[in-house]
């Protein structure tokens, strides 16, 4: 699996991307094991409480999670998961 | 009157003369200012039907009433005229600082009519008006056109003026602010240039008189602080700028690339904002009063393309970027520059470089037709060396400044102009994102986003959020989109205002400044109804339902690769449906019965 970050979420983890081995089962996985290898500033960007963040935009292969199952999305090896705060702009 | 001036001030430039008129205050209830305004000034005094470079056409110069107060991002006026590109009823919007400077001259509008024999400018300082020769000025490039205004006239001035494209009446070239700050699209650039005026400087010491101080300021300081607050448009466009929007786009799979002919650039990422502030960025500079400064102050080091100036936006580091297949952000930067400079739209001549692109891919144009260069997409240097083409209307750049659909028209292929009613679309793929094709489609002046900027919920997740790939619904937010933008555009605040605060806001800080007892309602059905008087515009101009439509490869071409691969545009599961939520007939007219709620005719 590839993770990519984008924007201030790279300030936090100080890389663009990172390719993990052994693909978490799902969202919620994913997110706790980046916020524990990050730290707190990720951990806040990403999380509000346990709840994923109104002003995080999470895409699974393009798809914004909120449109999938949230944290409970389900992830497998051959997934690109690609983490914006929130941007705008036109 | 609070918050307008009360006076239009109009140059005829083929009698020379000069007068002002009262501005009428239920019009300006009405339709607030700029583009609103403007529109019905346009509307009412110029037939649809004339010709956009001729005589008879008008250009109107307006800020809104909330231009030149200290409301956040209220720095805005448009000019309204014909647009020589397709046709329309065309407002541009610019920020900056002409448009707070011309109210403060005593204006809510300056209508230019006629056509001057020679070359000229215009002078206003407060109430003096000086019609002066600009034989000196023309040929120039933007700075240097606003360096001489200012040296023959006051160096604080603010200069609004056209490059070559517009003297060599490119239906693309621009009207450039204080050499930066662009009223683009529609070609309205080339109106100025058919009437032989290069530029407008204004220096004005007035004030905008406020109905209500005490509570314009506590509407000001809650609007002011909604947008500090808001992680966009507090700190993130501050950042990144516009071109943030690049690897988020990329990502969904709705970067149009190579002409459209994708919606997936692999290394979109190098042209993105994160890389332009990394490389290139001096500072962020915001527009009159604004505190998001999404503006970016850049320079380019490396040999080839060095260069200091202002950009690139989102769309215009696509328009040279992934539609031309082209990776290079100095590249990009520099036609940025050249576009400035030459004052033409970067999205419109991106497209259509693109379009040539294609047309010699294709083996329809050769070299030919193209002074000897590759034009292959990707090939960074001939992208460049068309830009300058262009902007001086050289050789095949001449063909280029009449945008993609005369070009690519001109060689038996309009279908590869990516246009809707003949303007370039820009940045958002219809195929990944259904509600910004329904946009693209109705659009008034044609393919453009800043009319109906449904991106941010369908992709931005900017207060509400909406599936991309669906089309339900999508009628409704296209036209509330439409509706809010036309009001907040005429109201003169900036529509990245909207990253913080909302029609609720703009409409108390409205009424508080002019005594007018607005209500949300109220400012949307002023929304309405100059969506509609534009709508009317294009109808007596010979517009039809045809027109509400799609390239035909947005809605028959699957996306090729990446995350929307295998999508189209669902077009037609909405426009219906939009036309019903409108009020109009199946043909795409509106009723009596709007027209008679609307107060048009
Ligand atoms: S947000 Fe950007 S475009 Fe709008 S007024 Fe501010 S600097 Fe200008």
């Amino acid at each position: 699996m590839i993770v990519k970050y984008f924007a201030t979420i790279r300030t936090y983890t100080g890389e663009t991307e990172r390719r993990i081995d052994d693909a978490p089962a799902g969202m919620r996985e994913l997110l706790t094991s980046l916020a524990a290898r990050y730290g707190t500033a990720f951990r806040r960007a990403v999380f509000s409480g346990d709840q994923l963040s109104g002003e995080i935009i999470i895409l699974v292969n393009g798809r914004n999670v909120v449109h999938l199952e949230g944290l409970d999305t389900p992830l497998k090896a051959s997934d690109e998961v690609s983490i914006f705060p929130m941007v705008a702009g036109g | 009157m609070f918050g307008w001036t009360g006076t239009i001030l109009r140059v005829d430039l083929t009698k020379g003369k000069v007068s002002r008129e009262a501005t009428d205050p239920q019009l300006a209830r009405d339709y607030l200012g700029a583009r609103g305004l403007g529109g019905h000034i346009v509307r009412s005094e110029v037939d649809p039907k004339t010709d956009a470079l001729g005589a008879d056409n008008k250009i109107v110069f307006a800020p809104g009433p909330l231009t030149g107060t200290f409301a956040p991002s209220a720095g805005r006026f448009d000019v309204v005229t014909k647009g020589p590109l397709n046709g329309v009823l065309a407002a541009s919007n610019s920020g900056g600082t002409f448009g707070p400077e011309l109210k403060y001259a005593g204006y809510d509008a300056l209508i230019i009519e006629g056509k001057s024999a020679k070359p000229v400018y215009l002078w206003i300082k407060d109430d003096e008006v000086e019609i002066r020769d600009a034989a000196a000025l023309w040929g120039h490039t933007t700075p240097d056109a606003t360096d001489l205004v200012r040296a023959e006239t006051d160096e604080d001035a603010k200069v609004s003026c056209i490059g070559p494209a517009g003297e060599h009446l490119s239906p693309i070239s621009n009207i450039m602010n204080e050499m930066h700050r662009a009223a683009g699209r529609t070609g309205v650039g080339a109106v100025m240039g058919s009437k032989n005026i290069k530029a407008v400087a204004v220096l004005g010491s007035g004030a905008v008189k406020v109905a209500d101080p005490e509570g314009f300021k506590a509407a000001v300081m809650k609007a002011r602080q909604m947008i500090q607050a808001h992680p966009v448009g507090g700190s993130g466009l501050k950042a990144y700028g516009t071109d943030v929007l690049v690897n988020i786009l990329n990502q969904t799979g709705a970067l149009p690339t190579r002409n459209f002919q994708d919606g997936y650039f692999p290394t979109a990422d190098k042209t993105g904002g994160e890389s332009l502030a990394a490389k290139q960025l001096i500072r962020p500079k915001g527009c009159f009063s604004c505190i998001i400064s999404c503006g970016r102050v850049t320079k380019v080091d490396s040999p080839d393309y060095k260069g200091i100036g202002e950009g690139p936006e989102y769309e215009t580091a696509w328009a040279f970027g992934a539609d031309c297949g082209i990776d290079d952000l100095d590249a990009i930067t520099k036609a940025n520059f050249l576009c400035n400079e030459y004052g033409m739209d970067t999205i419109s001549l991106g497209s259509t470089i693109a379009c040539a692109m294609e047309l010699f891919e294709r083996g329809i144009i050769t070299t030919k037709d193209t002074d000897g260069v590759q034009l292959t997409f990707g090939n960074t240097a001939a992208m460049v060396e068309m830009v300058e083409k262009a902007g001086r209307g050289e050789g095949f750049g001449a063909k280029l400044a009449q945008g993609s659909y005369r070009l690519a028209d001109s060689y038996g292929h309009p279908e590869y102009s990516m246009t809707c009613k003949k303007q370039e679309m820009p940045a958002y793929d219809p195929r990944g994102v259904q509600g910004i094709g329904l946009n693209y489609a109705t659009g008034n002046r044609g393919g453009c986003h800043v009319r109906g900027y449904t991106i941010a919920i369908e992709v931005l997740q900017n207060g509400a959020v909406m599936d991309p790939h669906v089309t339900d619904d999508k009628a409704g937010l296209g036209v509330t989109f439409q509706d809010l933008t036309a009001a907040l555009d005429s109201s003169g605040a900036c529509l990245f205002a909207t990253f913080g605060i909302g029609g609720a806001e703009l409409t108390e800080m409205l009424a508080a400044l002019t005594g007018v007892d607005y209500t949300l309602d109220e400012f949307m059905r002023i929304g309405e109804r100059i969506w509609n008087q534009e709508r009317l515009w294009n109808l007596e101009a010979g517009f039809t339902s045809a027109d509400d439509t799609l390239p035909r490869r947005l809605l028959t071409e699957p996306i090729k690769t990446g995350p929307s691969k295998g999508h189209i545009s669902h077009l037609d599961d909405m426009l219906p449906e939009y036309y019903q939520l409108r009020g109009w007939d199946e043909k795409g007219v509106p009723g009596k019965a709007k027209l008679k709620e609307l107060t048009l005719n």
